[in-house]
């Protein structure tokens, strides 16, 4: 090889490990990056070690690793020994594989022909919560692989799986159990000076330390225990989403893979029968926390489960699922993944924003039936909560009680209990009425707590919401369980682990969600906007490409081509400036932060019914938890920097499935403007990541015929002159207003503080500090309390 | 004679356009046999065969005027099209008729052979098929093997893939070094790519192998032989039958040297040097349908599945393969008969800065497109393939206008006077009051100079 060439190579190869690195570096550092002591084992924190040598393009060459089977064109698989896993869609086993691999394995990207998976350390241990063996992890990727298993890649699933998974801290007769079906476990745990400590023995009981209580796990069977309740409603989707054809496309099979399948099948049916024996020991109710914390140090952390059937001290509640709610086949295996042994497990379930998170979150409380705490973020929210329990269940109205700033319902004799993550958190001094609320809520014991948007909360918020409430089973629901901070890792072991993703792509060709256009419009700055960017060193930058007249225009004419076609259109903007410049500009409503609870209402119910409110204005407030049916169109003016989740979210906005505009290709469209050449296109490059590896795509489009017809704002220079004029008026605190959206205008005290990162912010660590600012923009952590916890 | 090193894209020329360039009395005797002017005749224009066919048997010159009408008034620029054609290629020249009008009379030469070509006739094209069974006789399959192979050869070396490369002689070496596809630097012996030379491998096994012959017609005077022996061999070997072996009885020593050649290449195969039969293999036979310029690989199966993320995956274990595509892509993983890469903004760029085009690129990922992508209609996502199209174009955003610079002026009021008046001419392009510099049109920088000196003398 020639030198130049040998060079080019070299030079591309170490760029090409710097922007792996780069690529790397969220996923990786979720796993690095965590404190033990935070709660999280320590294996937790093992990596596939990979050492397979480079071939001379910089490839990872794993050719001389892995042997090819000779029946490989009918298995579906490529595992690499990185723990990388590429899995053919258009294999005739692809259904079977694709379910395996969500159990035992993240999703990385998932678009039409190749998906990719990553084997994780969480994503085994949550394979093993939901009673995957190891053995069977191994045998069942090695027939599905194409390739001989890389044996570090056994090694790492066992050292993974055989210690995970094997303890459980049940709730019984309000007495905490740690319970196994492997004594010798529980033997290991209690060489432990400390758990011995805070074992709580039976008096009679004194003589023998190792003496176990015996029991039996009746186990597997609860599912169907639990099943009627929803199978009288609702029979025909329990077995929608499982008609096993292996074999459509007349592809040859190989047995071993359908054979074993099979298996796996019946086992998780079949052990209704098996009646699995337990051994437990109690424990002191006070020390849960130091008990937990402890075993995630000895590597054996406690599931929580809660044995709902058999607890007799509370009272069941009176809520079913009405018989006219019907589940769709995806969520209905999420909820069999939650209630999988006829327990309730705590754990995580990924659904994207319009699938029907709610509906999932109503029926496990009508499975629980006890008593149920519904944490979310926002006001608009909890009424939207309240709601949906109305519509889906049979729940009485005066069971249901909000605690939010706004709505303190009387609690007495209430069932189901819906408030914010601030409102729990909140930790300075309340009014009388909420303080007494508060006591009240710390003394229930509640069966299920369901958990809203939980990608959104910082983790200590979320810790001390987890301390303060006390509850049996912990349900988390989310779209989107990246967040650009790596705390993610922790919810695996604050909630539990994920038990469910689904595939964005496959419930839109369903016609579960809607199917989105997704275009990003590229708006060339003008001159004069372009030669202050250059020259700004301040935040005020910001305000320049958001402000572009081009992107204004572009806005207008999509704003005036949607409304001619009757759409409903939502316009984000994250800069409160901007967004009332828009919105005031082109004479529509708008919400933000500041706007009260009652005008954001009304604002709402007007898009919502009134057909001539058609495009509405708002800040960042509305990224979660904004249930607006209606809307199709959603258009983005200024984003938060480079977060994916953010993204997400807001695609979210509009994807609840549209009715009766199935014969378009598209029912959705989702438009970002980008002001071309600043630093917005490396944000929206960095956002779209999540959505792109969904299977979504962007399409980019420098040019919107037919703009030059409309009647458009700031056609001529004098005017874009006189709006950069405004721009410039404008100062840092206009730009600044909009990091702190939400309840942002109370905030103003703290100044002291923002004004130290501003000077960060003209540094080169841009994008850290936009994404540390976000989870200050977020409503609830505006509060000064907040504050203290992000240091 | 070799081609730039950084042409904006390679110049692969047909025919019709290589032809051309050869002198007169070349082309004359190249018309000396059969094969060379039915080769030359398919390759005409429509309307130009058409002429060729009508003037055929009449053994004199035919006026200019006549020809014209045989033309109904819109085709006009057709005609003139077919005319310049033959004039170019000396199918037939100009000669007055009896009247001293200007008339077109086909070239001797070329009537006779064409109509050979057409009715038949004459003696065998090609050395002539040898009389006695070959006992190592060969079959398609294999010769078609055998043809790639070589050619990937080829390839591998231009690639300086260390995988899987056999070595190439002194004889391919020198014809790459000549093309311009590779060039020797000066402090290493070996040749290295030149971005022609990528250029060259994202074409079409057909396309390269056309051009690659051309190169190397472009050095046979060099080595002594005789390029019209050779290009008649040529096109005698483009119409013969694949399968089917030849003998080189006949041959002279110009076209047994040639000979050689081409077995290196891959366009026939020898048994041994010695032997005394050889087969012509498909890229031989192909070369003739190369040459209208129709590109497209249909012969194997696609192997690349492009993602809308952005992730390419080849199946495929060809060393050269991976090395194409390593040209534009990040390569993060190789399986047993699987590698994944990336499609990246670097990548491609860099890519670019070589010289490939991003319609090269997107050709090469359509071509060879796995079934499964097929399927779809646009076969490629329309994101990556807009995508790949934008990387290019930010290349070339800047736009350049030639101007003058003023300079130096001696005070601001000067300064002003003169971008004023440039400004109400409307030739101003560019001006930095604070620097007193500014920049004029070159059109307009005739009145300005003028202006200025008559101020300056007032």
């Amino acid at each position: 090889m020639g030198k130049r060439d040998r060079k080019d190579k070299e030079e591309r190869k170490s760029k090409k490990l710097k922007s792996e690195e780069v690529v790397y570096e969220e996923e990786d550092s979720t796993l690095d990056n965590v404190d033990v002591k935070d709660g999280v084992p320590e294996s937790a924190t093992r990596h596939v070690e990979d050492d397979a040598a480079e071939d001379e393009f910089g490839a990872k060459d794993f050719r001389k690793a892995l042997d090819l089977k000779p029946d490989h064109n009918s298995r579906p698989l490529f595992i690499g020994p990185n723990g990388h896993i590429f899995l053919e869609s258009f294999s005739p086993v692809y259904k079977h594989a694709h379910d395996f691999l969500i159990a035992i394995s993240e999703p990385v990207c998932r678009p039409e022909h190749i998906h990719e998976y990553k084997l994780t350390p969480y994503s085994l241990y949550a394979a093993v919560s939901v009673g995957l063996q190891t053995n069977d992890i191994i045998e069942y990727l090695r027939r599905l692989c194409k390739t001989t298993l890389p044996n570090g890649i056994i090694e790492f699933i066992k050292l993974c799986t055989l210690s995970y998974g094997k303890v459980k801290l049940v709730l019984k007769h309000n007495r905490y159990f740690v319970e196994s079906q492997h004594p010798e476990v529980l033997q290991k745990l209690l060489k432990d000076p400390g758990i011995q400590e805070w074992r709580k023995r039976a008096e009679v009981d004194e003589n023998g330390d190792t003496q176990f209580i015996a029991g039996e796990l009746s186990g597997k069977s609860a599912l169907h225990l639990n099943k009627p309740v929803r199978d009288q409603n609702q029979p025909e989707t329990s077995t929608a989403g499982e008609g096993t054809a292996t074999n459509e496309d007349g592809q040859p099979v190989p047995d071993d893979i359908t054979a074993f399948y099979d298996k796996i099948d019946n086992e998780e049916e079949d052990e209704d029968e098996a009646q699995l024996k337990t051994v437990s020991f109690e424990v002191k109710q006070e020390n849960i926390e130091d008990i937990q914390k402890r075993c995630i140090e000895l590597e054996y952390p406690l599931l929580a489960e809660y044995d709902f059937r058999n607890d007799t001290i509370n009272a069941d509640v009176n809520m079913d699922l009405k018989p006219s709610t019907v589940l769709r086949p995806y969520q209905e295996k999420s909820l069999r993944k939650m209630f999988g042994n006829g327990r309730a497990r705590s754990g995580v379930i990924v659904l994207p924003c319009g699938a029907g998170k709610t509906l999932v979150g109503v029926t496990a409380a009508c499975t629980v039936r006890k008593r149920c705490l519904a944490l979310c973020t926002s006001g608009v929210a909890v009424e939207q909560w309240r709601s949906q329990f109305k519509m889906w269940s049979t729940v009485d109205d005066s069971l249901i009680c909000r605690f939010t700033s706004d709505a303190k319902d009387k609690p007495m004799g209430c069932a189901i209990c819906i408030s914010t993550y601030s409102m729990l958190a909140h930790s300075t001094k309340r009014s009388w009425e909420a303080e007494k609320m508060m006591e009240w809520l710390q003394g229930q014991e509640w069966g299920i707590m369901l958990l809203d948007e939980v990608q959104t909360i910082p983790a200590k918020m979320f810790r001390r919401v987890l301390t303060i409430v006390n509850a049996h089973c912990k349900l988390g629901l989310t779209a989107t369980l990246v967040r650009e901070d790596d705390k993610i890792a922790d919810l695996n072991f604050l909630i539990g682990p994920k038990l469910y993703e689904a595939n964005w792509m496959e419930l839109q060709n369903n016609g579960f969600i809607a199917k989105v256009q997704c275009a990003e419009v590229w708006c060339p700055m003008t001159p004069e906007f372009y030669r202050e960017y250059l020259q700004m060193k301040s935040m005020k930058k910001l305000l320049l490409y958001a402000m572009n007249p081009n992107k204004f225009q572009a806005c207008q004419f999509l704003i005036r081509y949607h409304e001619r076609r009757n759409d409903k259109i939502i316009v984000f903007a994250d800069n409160v400036f901007a967004l009332k410049h828009y919105a005031v500009t082109l004479n529509k409503p708008y919400l933000y932060g500041p706007t009260s609870q009652g005008e954001r209402l009304q604002i709402l119910q007007n898009f919502q019914h009134n057909p001539k409110v058609n495009t509405i204005f708002v800040s960042k407030v509305a990224d979660t938890s904004f249930d607006l049916p209606e809307a199709n169109v959603l258009i983005q003016i200024s984003a938060h920097g480079g977060s994916r989740r953010q993204e997400a979210q807001r695609l979210g906005r509009i994807l609840r499935a549209k009715k009766g505009a199935a014969a378009e290709e598209y029912n959705a469209f989702f438009y970002s403007l980008v002001s071309q050449d600043t630093m917005e296109m490396q944000y929206s490059l960095k956002r779209q990541r999540f959505l792109v590896n969904q299977g979504y795509s962007y399409k980019v489009i420098t040019k919107l015929a037919g703009m030059e017809d409309e009647n458009l704002a700031y056609v001529n220079k004098e005017d874009q002159v006189r709006l950069l004029e405004k721009v410039l008026q404008a100062t840092d605190a206009d730009a600044e207003e909009e990091r702190t959206v939400g309840d942002g205008s109370q905030m103003r005290p703290n100044m002291s503080r923002k004004v130290g990162s501003m000077s960060s912010m003209s540094g080169a660590d841009d994008a850290i500090y936009m994404e540390y600012r976000k989870k200050k923009g977020s409503k609830e952590s505006s509060h000064p309390l907040f504050k203290r916890f992000r240091r | 004679m070799a081609a730039s090193f950084t042409p904006r894209k390679l110049d692969c020329k047909d025919l019709h356009s290589y032809l051309k360039t050869l002198p007169g009395p070349v082309l004359d005797r190249l018309y000396n046999h059969p094969a060379t002017c039915l080769a030359v005749f398919r390759e005409l224009p429509d309307l130009a065969r058409q002429y060729v066919m009508r003037n055929l048997f009449i053994e004199q010159p035919v006026s200019q005027a006549v020809i014209g009408q045989w033309v109904v008034n819109k085709f006009t620029n057709e005609h003139k099209y077919a005319c310049k054609a033959l004039s170019e290629l000396r199918v037939w020249y100009e000669q007055p008729i009896p009247g001293g009008q200007p008339g077109w009379i086909l070239n001797q030469t070329f009537r006779n052979n064409t109509k050979v070509a057409l009715l038949g006739g004459g003696s065998p094209w090609i050395g002539g098929r040898s009389t006695t069974v070959d006992k190592y006789a060969k079959d398609i399959p294999f010769l078609d093997k055998y043809g790639q192979d070589r050619w990937e050869c080829v390839l591998h070396f231009m690639v300086g893939s260390s995988e899987g490369s056999e070595g190439v002689s002194r004889d391919i070496i020198e014809v790459l070094n000549n093309s311009g596809l590779m060039k020797v630097d000066a402090t290493d012996s070996n040749p290295l790519i030149t971005p022609a030379g990528f250029q060259f491998l994202l074409m079409d096994t057909q396309s390269q192998v056309w051009y690659f012959m051309l190169q190397y017609l472009e050095t046979v005077e060099h080595r002594g032989m005789d390029l019209v022996e050779c290009l008649s061999f040529l096109f005698q070997l483009s119409f013969s039958t694949l399968g089917q072996d030849y003998s080189t009885d006949g041959m002279s020593e110009s076209q047994l040297k040639f000979l050689q050649h081409l077995r290196e290449f891959g366009l026939v195969y020898q048994r041994k040097r010695k032997s005394q039969r050889y087969y012509p293999t498909c890229l031989a036979i192909n070369l003739a349908s190369g040459l209208s310029g129709v590109s497209s690989d249909q012969e194997k199966v696609g192997f690349i599945i492009v993602e809308t993320n952005y992730r390419i995956y080849a199946y495929t274990d060809s060393p050269l393969k991976i090395a194409l595509l390593a040209i534009f892509c990040d390569m993060l993983y190789r399986f047993p008969t699987m590698t994944v890469c990336n499609l990246s903004r670097t990548s491609v760029r860099e890519a670019l800065i070589r010289g490939i085009t991003a319609e090269q690129i997107l050709n090469f990922l359509r071509s060879h497109a796995h079934p499964k992508m097929l399927a779809t209609a646009p076969v490629l996502p329309p994101t990556i393939t807009d995508q790949v199209r934008l990387w290019e174009l930010e290349r070339d955003r800047l736009k350049f206008d030639d101007g003058v610079l003023y300079s130096q002026f001696n005070s601001q009021s000067d300064y002003e006077l003169l971008s004023d008046y440039a400004k109400d001419l409307g030739v101003l392009v560019f001006e930095n009051a604070s620097k007193r510099v500014m920049v004029v049109t070159r059109s307009g920088h005739d009145d300005v100079k003028k202006f200025w000196k008559r101020q300056k003398n007032s």
